[in-house]
């Protein structure tokens, strides 16, 4: 057994393997493997099922930097049925929210607003949101305040575009943002997928409030994929 | 002078962060009540307090990212916190309920049934027949193919089948358990076609009722197809006709980023007699034609425009017609 190496309070990893510290025990979201250490169960996290989960193992910078710290605000776009989201309420809010975190979720399909809602019936603190994730004034009125953590995975066009001015809006100064880029999402462009995550690279580089820190390729979990680790420039 | 404002309260903000008036929401608090004001708030619209607050400052800029960026804009109290997080998911519940109003949805899940639902039936019909050809060796299995499976389903014994198709009994005949499969898969058959007209028929009048123009046109059927594959009518109607034009021939436009020939039309528009019944050489040109006609059509649907008669849609095929005729022979080859 390795001994764990804690990257946040609710977030640790083993080995080759990623556990998120269970907010409701008992409880699996997507039928992911639970263990018991003392008074406390894991939940194991899927790298192969989680784009963020998987830029923690990939990253060659610090894993810890990539995820929101327990109490914040955080805002999660293109949450879908909230596999990922789970995990990250595990950590900012865990159970019954002690933390007084707030995770809001949003996403456009009601067929995974119907799982989501359900998620967060059981986890307060997580906000579940119906709407285009894309339009600043459909979230607005659920924050609380700046997100101190952003994730963005939305598979549509111009990704990049709505990232920039997504956290334009919703991010906190010094705040990190994730944008997880499907390059299958993109429109044709010459030259491909390395084309397409230039592209992005290029509009985050050159717009001010964002701080490019690293571009992690997540291929071996998912592939045309890679995440782009950010932080907003006070 | 800035206004801003949640769903609890509305303040005026000077430039220098100095409040100069607020209103507070006074009325009982619910989440449902929370509910139809973050509603409200999502649309872009004023809150009540917003609204009065904007009456007595009429210079003051509304902003609804104003109160999330304020740095000292009052931070909820338990209580508030609670309703607010009961509030959040019957929103997002009455947009999950609402979704079953959005006729688009509906045609999908009629249009996936019914194409799933005919994919069955091809396997299980021609299943049907060469097994019941296997056993009566006599019988046309072309001219008589629609009749096997309701005389196989209808029949007692593989004798009376074979009465009931007018042929010479078998020269084996099955055992009785190996019968009743037979027959059974055959009342199978019988019940899928019924189900698949069931199926059609409902296509059908959703799809004269949410897109009349392009049913005219091209068929209620291939209209609904359309739309589905569009991904709704609103895409549908936004889409060049270009792109209408090879709806549905997504492996041939993947072959022509790949440097091979375009497609002509996709799989809806060749399905069309004007199409698929003329000569090779004009399918393109009609194909681009009707496209352009389709395109119209499902743009006059979505954005309320005249519902084409069969008038307008019987000159449009004269129309086609006429450059059939204009082109008689197959172009030279060099």
């Amino acid at each position: 057994m390795p001994k764990p190496l804690k990257l946040a309070w609710g977030i640790r990893k083993e080995g080759r393997s990623l556990w998120t510290r269970n907010a409701v025990k008992g409880v699996s979201v997507r039928a992911e493997r639970r263990k018991k250490d003392g008074r406390n169960e894991w939940r194991r996290w899927d790298p192969s099922r989680s784009k963020v989960a998987a830029s923690l193992l990939k990253t060659r910078g610090s894993a810890a930097a990539l995820l929101p710290e327990s109490g914040s605000t955080c805002l999660y776009l293109g949450s879908s049925s909230g596999g990922t989201v789970s995990h990250i309420h595990d950590n900012v809010c865990g159970a019954g929210n002690h933390h007084g975190g707030q995770v809001v979720a949003v996403d456009i399909s009601p067929r995974m607003m119907r799982d989501l809602v359900k998620l967060a019936e059981r986890r307060p603190g997580l906000v579940p949101v119906l709407g285009d994730a894309r339009k600043p004034m459909v979230i607005a009125p659920y924050l609380r305040g700046k997100a101190e953590w952003l994730h963005q995975d939305l598979s549509i066009g111009d990704q990049a575009e709505t990232f920039v001015r997504m956290t334009s809006a919703f991010l906190a100064d010094g705040g990190t943002a994730l944008l997880s880029l499907k390059a299958a999402s993109e429109r044709w462009m010459e030259g491909g997928d390395d084309a397409r995550y230039q592209h992005t690279k290029g509009l985050i580089e050159n717009c001010e409030h964002l701080d490019l820190i690293e571009v992690i390729d997540i291929s071996v979990f998912e592939e045309q994929h890679a995440v782009f680790h950010c932080v907003r420039i006070p | 002078m800035k206004l801003h404002y949640d769903w609890r309260l509305s303040r005026v903000i000077d430039g220098d962060g100095v409040v100069h008036d607020e209103v507070t929401w006074t009325g009982k608090r619910s989440a449902g009540a929370i509910a139809d004001r973050l509603w409200d708030l999502q649309r872009g619209r004023l809150s009540p307090e917003a609204r009065t607050l904007a009456e007595r400052f009429p210079d003051a800029q509304a902003d609804g990212l104003g109160a999330m960026s304020d740095a000292d804009w009052p931070a909820l109290d338990d209580e508030e916190s609670k309703l607010f997080e009961a509030a959040a998911p019957i929103l997002a519940k009455r947009g999950v309920a609402d979704a079953a109003g959005d006729t688009d949805r509906r045609l999908d899940m009629l249009v996936s049934a019914a194409a799933e639902l005919r994919s069955a039936w091809t396997t299980s019909e021609a299943r049907c027949v060469e097994w019941t050809g296997l056993f009566l060796s006599e019988v046309d299995l072309d001219a008589q193919r629609d009749d096997i499976p309701p005389a196989v389903a209808g029949a007692d014994s593989i004798d009376s089948a074979a009465t009931a198709l007018s042929v010479n009994p078998p020269a084996h005949s099955p055992s009785e358990v190996e019968w009743q499969a037979i027959r059974e898969h055959a009342r199978g058959v019988v019940e899928l076609t019924d189900r698949l007209a069931a199926h059609e028929d409902a296509i059908r009048a959703l799809a004269h009722q949410h897109v009349p123009s392009l049913a005219a046109l091209i068929g209620p059927l291939g209209a609904a197809r359309l739309v589905t594959l569009a991904g709704g009518r609103e895409r549908l109607s936004r889409m060049p006709s270009g792109s209408l034009q090879v709806l549905g021939a997504h492996a041939a436009m993947a072959a022509h980023r790949r440097g091979a020939p375009p497609p002509k039309h996709g799989a809806i528009l060749f399905s069309m007699p004007q199409i698929s019944r003329s000569p090779r050489w004009v399918r393109g040109k009609i194909a681009r034609f009707l496209a352009g006609k389709a395109s119209i059509a499902v743009r006059c649907d979505h954005f309320g425009g005249e519902t084409w008669d069969e008038e307008k849609v019987s000159e449009i095929h004269k129309e086609t017609e006429a450059i059939k005729a204009r082109f008689p022979r197959p172009p030279k080859r060099r």
